[in-house]
């Protein structure tokens, strides 16, 4: 029994990976996402990947998460971080807090990335008002570079914080070609947006 | 006992696990696309280079002396390869300055979309619904490489990128270990080679070749030769030699 448990257990870790079945997203029909309350309703097809970035959370692409990622994050809870933790100990993760306030989105999202990514080329290039799900938001830009891959990458952003939980859509892709190519398709995802 | 057989059924586990990794594709052709010799030029894309060594834990430390032996060999048996591929095949002259930077960013772009190609296509269970339709291989790096400097006047771009990270003792020990007394498969080294075909009337990679296992030690003349032919085996418009010796069937992608 405990053997059956074990090899249980080592199938999920190692399985999960190759496994996880990514699913198609159809267009024009409303789909709950990162198994929350969050609702989108994209105009074109994307798949969701079946790996996600944290226990919250979830990401939809056209071509891989490498060269377009929307990302999903439904509903932190204080005291949550973004994504899994890399190393607890050494690396901790910044949490989301209950006093935040939407400008502290983009720090969140920074600081989150420099010690998930391992990078210290992250830059937040802008920031304004704009509400996202019918609640007070703030759309961000961004632009970051991975470790060991001269590949700039450009980001944006849109999140609201509500009942004392944060709520945020990211997407981001090469500079080159595929950021251009991805956002109004990424837009149009966040405007559809309801809580 | 009980230990035993949680052993035995973890390594039953990873065994069932292991299996979709061997069904693996390393080749894929856009739908349609076909390429007669003497019909086109090519531009040869600087290759883009990357050797260094395995620690025991399993990170790279990149050695810059492999480093430059591998762009020589290399460099030496593409330029022999390069004649012998049933199209003409122009070098890239390296643009300077923005070009230059320029230039670079496309090769690690071409490498991503070659990643993505290999996680999201060649792997069967983990394709991409979008790409799961007929004998769909539609991969793109974007219609604007046709801006890039020196490719004016070609109709193909030929990327190649290369990543060797060879196994220190420590690591084969490890593996060898691994292996013997704990049954683990402990991988040593990484040798991933990549070319690729890119149309650049619309950026669309028409064909693919991409392994993360190639052969042939790339720090020597002889390995990189043979890393070359590896990398260029089913090159599109390519005469068709006398086999050395009968080659396993390569999988497509695109059927």
């Amino acid at each position: 029994m405990k053997g059956l448990r074990i090899a249980a257990i080592g199938l999920a870790l190692v399985a999960a990976p190759v496994l996880a079945g990514n699913k198609l997203i159809p267009a024009g029909q409303p789909v709950a996402v990162a198994k929350s309350v969050l609702t989108v309703t994209p105009s074109v097809e994307w798949n969701k990947l079946g790996a996600r970035p944290g226990r919250n959370s979830e990401t939809w692409t056209f071509d891989g998460d490498a060269l377009n990622d929307l990302t999903f994050y439904g509903g932190i809870e204080p005291e949550q971080t973004l994504f899994r933790e890399v190393s607890k100990r050494t690396k901790p993760l910044p949490r989301v807090k209950a006093t935040m306030l939407v400008t502290d989105i983009p720090t969140l999202v920074e600081n989150s990335y420099r010690i998930a990514l391992d990078t210290p080329l992250f830059t937040v290039e802008g920031m304004e008002p704009m509400a996202f799900a019918g609640k007070p938001g703030i759309r961000f830009t961004y632009s970051f570079t991975r470790p060991n891959e001269d590949l700039p990458r450009k980001g944006e952003g849109r999140g609201a914080i509500t009942g004392g939980k944060l709520y945020l859509i990211t997407f981001e892709a090469p500079r080159l070609h595929y950021f251009d190519a991805g956002v109004a398709a990424f837009r149009q995802v966040a405007n559809s947006a309801k809580l | 006992m009980r230990r035993g057989w949680g052993a035995l059924a973890c390594a039953a586990a990873l065994t069932l696990v292991a299996a979709p990794l061997a069904a693996q594709e390393k080749t894929g052709n856009k739908p349609g696309f076909t390429l007669a010799p003497g019909t086109a030029t090519i531009v040869l894309m600087r290759p883009e280079i990357a050797v260094g060594a395995q620690s025991t834990g399993g990170s790279y430390e990149p050695n810059a002396d492999w480093t430059d032996q591998a762009r020589e060999n290399l460099g030496r048996a593409l330029a022999e390869a390069q004649g012998k591929l049933g199209n003409r095949v122009v070098t890239h002259v390296e643009p300077v300055g923005q070009g230059a930077a320029t230039a670079h960013e496309y090769r690690a772009l071409f490498t991503a979309l070659a990643d993505s190609v290999i996680t999201y296509q060649f792997f069967p269970g983990n394709r991409l619904p979008t790409k799961k339709r007929g004998d769909s291989f539609l991969w793109s790096i974007g219609s604007e490489v046709a801006k890039l400097p020196g490719v004016q006047g070609a109709d193909y771009a030929l990327f190649v990128t290369t990543e060797d990270h060879y196994g220190s003792t420590g690591r084969k020990l490890l593996q060898v270990f691994a292996a013997g007394v704990a049954g683990i498969g402990v991988s040593a080294g990484v040798h991933k080679g990549y070319a690729g075909l890119i149309d650049l009337k619309t950026g669309d990679l028409v064909w693919l070749n991409a392994d993360l296992a190639m052969g042939g030690d790339v720090r020597t003349p002889e390995g990189a030769a043979k890393r070359v032919s590896q990398l260029l085996e089913g090159f599109p418009g390519k005469p068709v030699e006398a086999p050395v010796a009968p080659a396993a069937p390569t999988k497509t992608a695109a059927r």
